[in-house]
């Protein structure tokens, strides 16, 4: 595999800096284009180099995740009541040692894919997607995505109605129940908790650092490493590169209209993806077209509907009024 | 179409159809964005909306956008149409005026028996008000919206401070909107609102009914019916005068 391609720590620490400063220029000035586009990250998952920690009691990326974002996981205020009227609620504060699931208090994963005696490992979490059906359709706009690459939910604004997960492709974002600001505004029946998911480390990435799942990734297994983070395009030419050279397939291109997580297997995603249906995974890596392709290509509606209605009005309104006119004459 | 008192059959024409299609189209539209608008908050599975039967569908949030974009597009034109047709034609008459406060709420008072109603021209002083209100909110939802829709573009980024306080402000407003929307319609409990609501069907109000209550407006257009029957009877007479003349001079000439 090319490496040259790869992102140096040296080299990001400078892009990063260079980054954070176009990002202060930009922000004081309160304008970012498409071309903020061109600065967005993305991180590259080599499926053929991911053992899935196998030796180690947690996988590094799924320890080094939970590490970093201990802060910011939930502290739900008891009893947590049901969402009425329904007679449930989404409590993961009991069961914050599960790893093997995206939960409020685990935001990556490993799943482990058995294809014909062959074991692959996929890290999955978030996807980032370019053009985020979740940060798109949130009601409360209280998720954003970033002109870094990054989709981050703001805890403070959610109010839980798991909409999120509804439209997101892959169901990502978890809910807590019991804490957020849906229960300042309790009794009414409104919000259900906060939503949790991967943030891409945004923080960190707006401090000029790298991932912290890629950092561990890279500790463990230095240039051998699964995990790669860098600027997109370069992520994607190293993502082509690789499957040239071992004739294999990438995921996260085209899917959902692109996104800043891009795997590279060997094995067809296909494959890949009816096999975690067998095992009735909830998690899957099927085709993915943007749910808001139908209605992007409507947008045009709204420039020629009124401009049409300006016309008619105008006609319409010329007309009367020599009609009047003639009238008034008579 | 010009409004105006038609005697022999009691009424007054107060309505161009054009208003009545505005009218309808608006409040058709109108009602698709609120139901698909509040589809979009995600409540209608979670209070069991989508149990009623027929409406299983209000609960997939991209069958309510899709009627959100459509109803949007028919929205945004007919206020565009709305405006430039009735500001290029100069119609003044539901703009809100000084005093309206006051007056509507001496109108409202009056509804419920306390005080006398204030004489009313074509519009009564809170509907103006109404009309103003719905139209803030309205234009405020437009261009949230359109930025919204502007925003799930691929490959646009716009500030995320702004996408938030676009979506927060779109959210908010559309419940003052319909609290407007009820507003309206309630104004039907009360029984002295009801004959001006057929109008909005028929296009007429009955003339006895527009006499009484929007006296101002009764007034201009008798003052209006008067000169016209002046100027008719005028030209009549006229047309007489020369014709009278006419057969004098030519009598000697026949002779």
């Amino acid at each position: 595999m090319n490496e040259k391609n790869a992102l140096t720590r040296r080299d990001f620490l400078k892009k990063g800096a260079m980054a954070s400063a176009v990002g202060v220029a930009v922000n004081a000035g309160m304008i970012q284009t498409a071309s903020a586009k061109a600065g967005t990250y993305a991180t590259l998952i080599d499926l053929t180099k991911c053992d899935g920690c196998n030796n180690e009691p947690m996988p590094k990326c799924v320890e080094a995740c939970r590490r970093e974002n201990e802060k910011k996981f939930p502290n739900p205020v008891e009893p947590i009541k049901d969402l009425w009227p329904q007679k449930t609620h989404d409590d993961w504060s009991k069961k914050k040692d599960v790893i093997n699931a995206l939960t409020p208090y685990n935001w990556t994963m490993v799943q482990k894919v058995d294809l014909e005696g062959e074991e692959i490992f996929v890290p999955r979490r978030c996807m980032h997607c370019d053009n985020p059906p979740c940060a798109r359709l949130c009601p409360f706009g209280a998720l954003n995505k970033f002109s870094n690459g990054a989709v981050v939910i703001n805890h403070d604004l959610c109010m839980g109605g798991a909409k999120c997960k509804a439209v997101c492709p892959w169901h990502i974002p978890q809910r807590q129940s019991g804490v957020g600001p849906y229960l300042k505004i309790q009794p009414i029946p409104a919000g259900g908790g906060v939503m949790y998911k991967c943030d891409f480390c945004h923080d960190r990435i707006k401090r000029g650092q790298i991932p912290a799942c890629v950092e561990a990734c890279e500790k463990r297994l230095g240039a051998k490493r699964p995990l790669h983070f860098g600027i997109r395009e370069t992520m994607l030419k190293m993502a082509h590169e690789r499957a040239k050279e071992i004739n294999g397939f990438i995921y996260g291109e085209k899917e959902n209209g692109g996104t800043a997580t891009l795997y590279v297997s060997k094995v067809p995603f296909e494959e890949i993806n009816a096999k975690l249906k067998e095992m009735k995974s909830n998690l899957l890596m099927g085709k993915v077209l943007n749910p808001l392709h139908d209605v992007n290509g409507w947008a045009k509606g709204f420039i020629f509907g009124p401009l049409l209605s300006a016309l008619a009005a105008i006609g319409l309104a010329i007309y009367h009024r020599r009609e009047e006119k003639r009238e008034e004459e008579k | 179409m010009k409004e105006r008192i038609i005697e022999e059959k009691k009424v007054i024409l107060r309505h161009h159809p054009i208003e009545i299609v505005e009218h309808w189209v608006l409040a058709l539209s109108g009602f698709l964005l609120i139901f698909s608008g509040f589809g979009e908050l995600p409540m209608y599975k979670r209070f069991m909306v989508t149990k009623i039967p027929g409406l299983g569908w209000a609960g997939d949030f991209f069958i309510n956008l899709k009627i959100h974009y459509l109803a949007g597009i028919v929205f945004f034109s007919f206020m565009i149409f709305h405006a430039l047709y009735h500001g290029w034609l100069g119609h003044k008459g539901l703009l809100p005026k000084k005093g309206d406060i006051k007056a509507s709420i001496q109108t409202i008072l009056a509804m419920f028996g306390f005080g006398e109603e204030p004489k009313a021209h074509k519009y009564l002083p809170e509907q103006r008000l109404a009309y103003a209100y719905l139209g803030g909110v309205g234009l405020i939802l437009l261009i949230t919206g359109v930025v919204k829709v502007i925003k799930n573009l691929p490959g646009v980024f716009l500030p995320p401070g702004l996408i938030t306080l676009t979506t927060l402000t779109h959210t908010f407003a559309t419940i003052f909107f319909l609290l407007g929307v009820i507003a309206h319609l309630a104004a039907l409990i009360f029984k002295v609102n009801r004959p001006l609501a057929k109008s909005i069907f028929t296009r007429k109000v009955d003339l006895n009914y527009a006499k009484e209550r929007h006296t101002l407006w009764y007034e201009e257009l008798m003052k209006e019916k008067e000169k016209v029957e002046f100027i008719k009877e005028k030209m009549e007479s006229e047309e007489e005068y020369q014709k009278r003349e006419g057969s004098e001079t030519e009598d000697p000439a026949s002779n």
